[in-house]
C-alpha cells in the first residue's frame, strides 16, 4: 500500500472536512482493467526474450486467473501481480509512467475527471484506491492532483519484483479496511464520505462509506445497488477523450458567482 | 334525468362558475346498498365499501374532441390570438426555437400521434414553406430527468426525429453554462434566466398540452426552459404556502411568480403559444369501468374490475410496473389555440375547467384519496415515497378552487402501499433526501435552510442530470414543498394500506393497514359524525368548493 503524503492533507487537518470522494480506478475512472496494464508492462519490457518469456508465463496463469477472477479479487491480485516476478523496480517505475502517459489518460472517461473536479471544487477531497499497482496509480494520481493514493505495492528483492503483493492486498474487504483506517487518521467521518466504484467485489468499500455510488456497475453490483438503493451513475465515452485536469473544477459548475460548495 | 354528457355540452367555456347541482350526479353519498368504491392504490386498486354518508366526487364525463384535430391545429396557427399568423412572423434568415412539454405530460402517455407532434408536423411544414432553416427544437424539461431517445422519438415522431435528432433536437440542460442567460430580474428580485438559445431567437415557439389547470400559460417557457437560478424564486415553501390552489392560477403564489417572470420572457423574446387541452378519457373501452360510478356497474364491468385487480396483484412487481407504464391513453383533443401567451392560456383554462370542473357543497373533515401508479414525475419509473406524498398532498389535495375540500385540521387518508423503493438512476437524490434530510426534520423551511444548496450544486447529481436521466438534485425538495399547503392545512395526515410503517413516520404520517382502520383512527380523533369525502380518481377531477 502506498499513501502519498499530502500538503493538502497536513494544512486542512487542523479544520473541519466536509468529506472526502474516494474513487476506484479500473472501470470507475477510466475504461481498462488491471489485465491490460499488465500486459502493456509485459509487452513493453527491453529485452525481447525477456517480453516473451513474461507473456509465455502470463499465457500460461490464464486458466488460473480466470477461475481467481470468478472466484475472489484479491486472488486475481496475488495471480495476475506474479507475473510481474523478476521485473526491475526502476524499469516498473518507468513503465508505469510511460503506460499512464500513452494508454491510461487516453482512456479517463473525460465526465469522470469533470465530477473528480466538482467534487474537489465543492470540498470533497478525491483519493484513488485501486488494485492497480502503484508504479501505475502514482503517475495518474499526480496527474489528476490526486494527493491520496491507496495501490496495491509489490515486493521487492534486490531491486527485482518478487511477483508477491506487500499486505494489505487492495481488494474487497481489505479495501474498505483501509478507508476505515484512513478517515479515523484524518479524523473523518465516513458518513460524509463518497464512494465510486464498479465492481461487486467492491461492495465492501462502497457499504463502508456514506454515500456509495456504483458507477458502469456490473450485473452483480448494479442488482446488489438497486437493493441498497445506491444511486447508479453512468460514464462513457460519449465526449472527446480527456485533454487534461481542470484548473479548478469548481469552475465548470459555477454560475451567477454561485460556486457548487453553495458559497455566494 | 338527463346524462351528465348533455348536462356538459351546455357549459360554454365562458362559463366557469356553474351552478351548483349542474353536475349534482358527479358527487354521490354512500347509502347502505351502495357497491363498493375503486380506489386507487399505488400499481393496483383497493375495492373497498366506504362508510354510510360518505361523499364521493367523480371525474366528469369526457367532452367531446374534436372531429380533425389537424384541420384545428390549422385553424389555431392561421387564426392566432392576439399575434399575427405563424406564417406571418416567419422570414428566411430567422432563428426560429421550438419548445414542448416533456414527458411530465400527459398522464399516461396519450396513444399516437401524440398532439406535440400534430402540432410540430405542422410547424415544421410552415417553417420549411417559407424558407426558415434555423430551427432547433429543446424538449422543455427544466429541472426534470432527459427525455430517451426512444421517448423523445414517440413524442415527436417519426418525422421530426429524423429530421432533428440529435443536434436540433435535444432536452434542455439546466446545468449547462454555456446555454443559459439571464433575461433580467422582476420588481420582486426574481431572476428569469431562460435557456440561451431560446432567448436568442426570433421566434420562440411553445407547444404545450394542458393536463391540469396548472399547466400552461407562463409556466410554460418561464419555468419549463428555467435552471434552477429560476425555478428556485417560486418553487419554495414560502411561495407555495401562498398557493390556494395550485389549479387555481388566480390564486396561486407559484403562478403569479411564473406570470411575473413570464412577462420579463415575452418583453425580451417574441413567443408564439401553442396550448391544447384534452378530455378525461384516460382509459380505452376495455378499461373505461374506472370511470363509472360503482353503483351503475354492469355484470361485465364487476368481471373486467376483478379480472384487472387479480391480474394486477399476480403480476411480478417489475412486469407489473412495465404494463401499465406501456399503456397509453386515448387522450382526445378538446381544443387547441395559438398566439399570444395570456390570451391563449385564458381559453385553454376555460375549456380545462370545464372538462374538470364539479361543483361540491362544504368541506368534509376528512379527504380520502388514492395515490395512482403514475405521477408527472415517475413516468417509466418507480413511485417513491416522496413522490407519493407530492401526488398526494400536492396534486390531490390542490385539486379544487375555493376551499380545500377537507377542513382546517382535518384528517386526509392516503391510500398507497408506500415501499422504501427509489429508482436509482431516475431519483437519486430522492433516496439522500429521504434517507438523511427527512431524518432531521419534515419542516420545510428547515430543508430549505439547511440542505437544498447542497443538493442544487452536488456534482455527482449535476452530472447524473446532464448526462444520465436523473432528475435534479435539488428537485425532491420541490416535491416536498409541494406538499406545504396541505401540511399547513391538514391536522394528520393517514397512510392506509401502509405496507412499511417506518416510510410513512418518515413522512410524518399516520399508517395503518387498511382503508377501514384509517377510517377508524380518523374519526377516533374527529368523532364518529365526522364527514367524509372520497374523490374519485382516474381519472381527474376539480372540486369547485363552496
Amino acid at each position: 500500500m502506498s499513501v502519498l503524503p499530502s500538503k493538502t492533507s497536513r494544512g486542512a487537518r487542523g479544520k473541519s472536512r466536509a468529506g472526502m470522494a474516494f474513487y476506484d480506478l479500473d472501470g470507475t475512472l477510466c475504461a481498462l482493467n488491471l489485465v491490460h496494464s499488465t500486459l502493456f508492462i509485459l509487452a513493453n519490457l527491453g529485452e525481447w526474450s525477456s517480453r516473451v518469456g513474461h507473456l509465455l508465463s502470463f499465457a500460461a496463469r490464464t486458466p488460473r486467473l480466470y477461475f481467481a477472477e470468478r472466484k475472489d479479487r484479491r486472488l486475481l491480485n496475488e495471480v495476475l501481480f506474479e507475473s510481474y516476478q523478476g521485473i526491475s523496480a526502476d524499469r516498473l517505475l518507468a513503465l508505469g509512467e510511460e503506460y499512464c502517459e500513452r494508454v491510461l489518460l487516453k482512456h479517463l472517461y473525460p465526465r469522470a475527471v469533470e465530477v473528480l473536479d466538482a467534487n474537489r471544487g465543492a470540498g470533497l477531497e478525491p483519493v484513488l484506491v485501486t488494485g492497480a499497482p502503484d508504479f501505475i496509480a502514482n503517475p495518474l494520481a499526480r496527474h489528476l492532483g490526486v494527493n491520496h493514493v491507496a495501490a496495491n505495492r509489490l515486493l521487492m528483492s534486490r531491486g527485482r519484483a518478487t511477483g508477491r503483493i506487500a499486505p494489505p492486498v487492495m481488494a474487497a474487504e481489505e479495501k474498505a479496511a483501509w478507508c476505515v483506517e484512513f478517515a479515523a487518521e484524518h479524523n473523518l467521518s465516513l458518513a460524509a464520505c463518497w464512494g465510486y466504484a464498479d465492481s461487486y467485489y467492491d461492495l465492501p468499500f462502497l457499504a463502508a462509506l456514506g454515500h456509495p455510488i456504483a458507477v458502469n456497475p456490473d450485473r452483480k453490483l448494479r442488482a446488489a445497488a438497486r437493493g441498497r438503493q445506491w444511486p447508479i451513475l453512468n460514464f462513457d465515452h460519449s465526449r472527446d477523450t480527456y485533454s487534461g485536469a481542470t484548473p479548478d473544477g469548481a469552475r465548470a459548475l459555477e454560475i451567477s458567482g454561485e460556486t457548487i460548495d453553495g458559497a455566494s | 334525468m338527463a346524462r351528465p354528457e348533455a348536462k356538459l355540452k351546455e357549459l360554454k367555456p365562458a362559463e366557469l362558475k356553474h351552478e351548483v347541482g349542474a353536475r349534482s350526479d358527479l358527487v354521490v353519498t354512500i347509502n347502505r346498498r351502495s357497491e363498493r368504491r375503486l380506489i386507487a392504490y399505488g400499481e393496483e386498486f383497493l375495492y373497498e365499501k366506504l362508510p354510510v354518508g360518505t361523499r364521493v366526487i367523480y371525474p366528469p364525463p369526457p367532452l367531446e374532441e374534436l372531429p380533425d384535430p389537424d384541420q384545428a391545429i390549422r385553424y389555431a396557427l392561421l387564426h392566432p390570438e392576439n399575434a399575427d399568423p405563424l406564417f406571418a412572423q416567419l422570414n428566411p434568415n430567422m432563428r426560429v426555437t421550438i419548445a414542448i412539454d416533456d414527458i411530465s405530460l400527459p398522464l399516461p402517455q396519450m396513444r399516437a400521434p401524440d398532439i406535440r407532434e400534430r402540432v410540430l408536423n405542422q410547424m415544421l411544414q410552415t417553417l420549411a414553406d417559407y424558407g426558415v432553416d434555423d430551427v432547433h427544437i429543446i424538449i422543455a424539461t427544466a429541472l426534470h430527468r432527459r427525455m430517451t431517445e426512444a421517448e423523445i422519438r414517440r413524442v415527436v415522431g417519426e418525422r421530426a426525429f429524423k429530421q432533428f435528432w440529435p443536434d436540433r433536437l435535444y432536452n434542455f440542460d439546466g446545468e449547462n453554462r454555456a446555454e443559459i442567460t439571464m433575461l433580467g430580474k422582476t420588481d420582486h428580485g426574481e431572476e428569469v434566466w431562460l435557456s440561451k438559445r431560446a432567448a436568442e431567437s426570433d421566434l420562440l415557439l411553445y407547444v404545450n398540452i394542458n393536463l391540469v389547470p396548472m399547466d400552461g400559460g407562463h409556466k410554460s417557457v418561464a419555468v419549463g426552459l428555467a435552471p434552477y437560478q429560476s425555478l428556485r424564486h417560486h418553487h419554495n415553501p414560502a411561495t407555495l404556502r401562498d398557493s390556494h390552489s395550485y389549479m387555481d392560477p388566480k390564486h396561486s403564489g407559484l403562478h403569479r411568480s411564473a406570470n411575473r417572470m413570464g412577462a420579463i420572457v415575452n418583453d425580451n423574446l417574441n413567443v408564439f403559444t401553442v396550448e391544447s387541452a384534452v378530455n378525461t378519457r384516460m382509459y380505452g373501452p376495455m378499461m373505461d369501468f374506472l370511470h363509472k360510478n360503482e353503483d351503475r356497474f354492469s355484470g361485465w364491468d364487476r368481471t373486467r374490475t376483478d379480472a384487472f385487480r387479480w391480474t394486477m396483484r399476480n403480476l411480478s412487481n417489475e412486469l407489473r410496473r412495465s404494463v401499465l407504464h406501456g399503456y397509453r391513453a386515448p387522450y382526445g383533443m378538446t381544443g387547441v389555440w395559438a398566439g399570444d401567451t395570456d390570451a391563449v392560456h385564458d381559453k385553454a383554462l376555460a375549456k380545462v375547467f370545464q372538462q374538470y370542473a364539479v361543483p361540491v357543497k362544504g368541506q368534509s373533515d376528512i379527504l380520502i384519496v388514492g395515490v395512482p401508479f403514475i405521477c408527472p414525475y415517475n413516468v417509466n419509473s418507480i413511485m417513491n415515497p416522496i413522490l407519493v406524498q407530492c401526488t398526494g398532498m400536492g396534486y390531490l389535495f390542490n385539486m379544487y378552487r375555493g376551499k380545500p375540500l377537507v377542513r382546517p385540521g382535518g384528517t386526509m387518508i392516503i391510500c398507497h402501499p408506500l415501499r422504501d423503493e427509489f429508482h436509482p438512476e431516475h431519483h437519486p437524490s430522492y433516496i439522500e433526501f429521504f434517507h438523511r434530510c427527512l431524518a432531521e426534520t419534515t419542516d420545510s423551511v428547515r430543508l430549505e435552510k439547511e440542505f437544498e444548496r447542497e443538493f442544487a450544486h452536488n456534482p455527482t447529481y449535476t452530472h447524473m442530470y446532464r448526462y444520465g436521466h436523473a432528475y435534479h438534485g435539488v428537485h425532491p425538495f420541490y416535491m416536498w414543498y409541494w406538499g406545504e399547503p396541505a401540511r399547513q392545512h391538514v391536522g394528520r395526515v393517514i397512510a392506509a394500506g401502509c405496507e412499511q410503517p417506518e416510510v410513512a413516520a418518515r413522512l410524518g404520517w399516520d399508517s395503518a393497514d387498511t382503508l377501514d382502520e384509517a377510517i377508524a383512527m380518523a374519526t377516533s380523533d374527529l368523532g364518529r359524525s365526522a364527514s367524509i369525502t372520497y374523490l374519485h380518481l382516474p381519472p381527474l377531477v376539480i372540486a369547485d368548493v363552496e
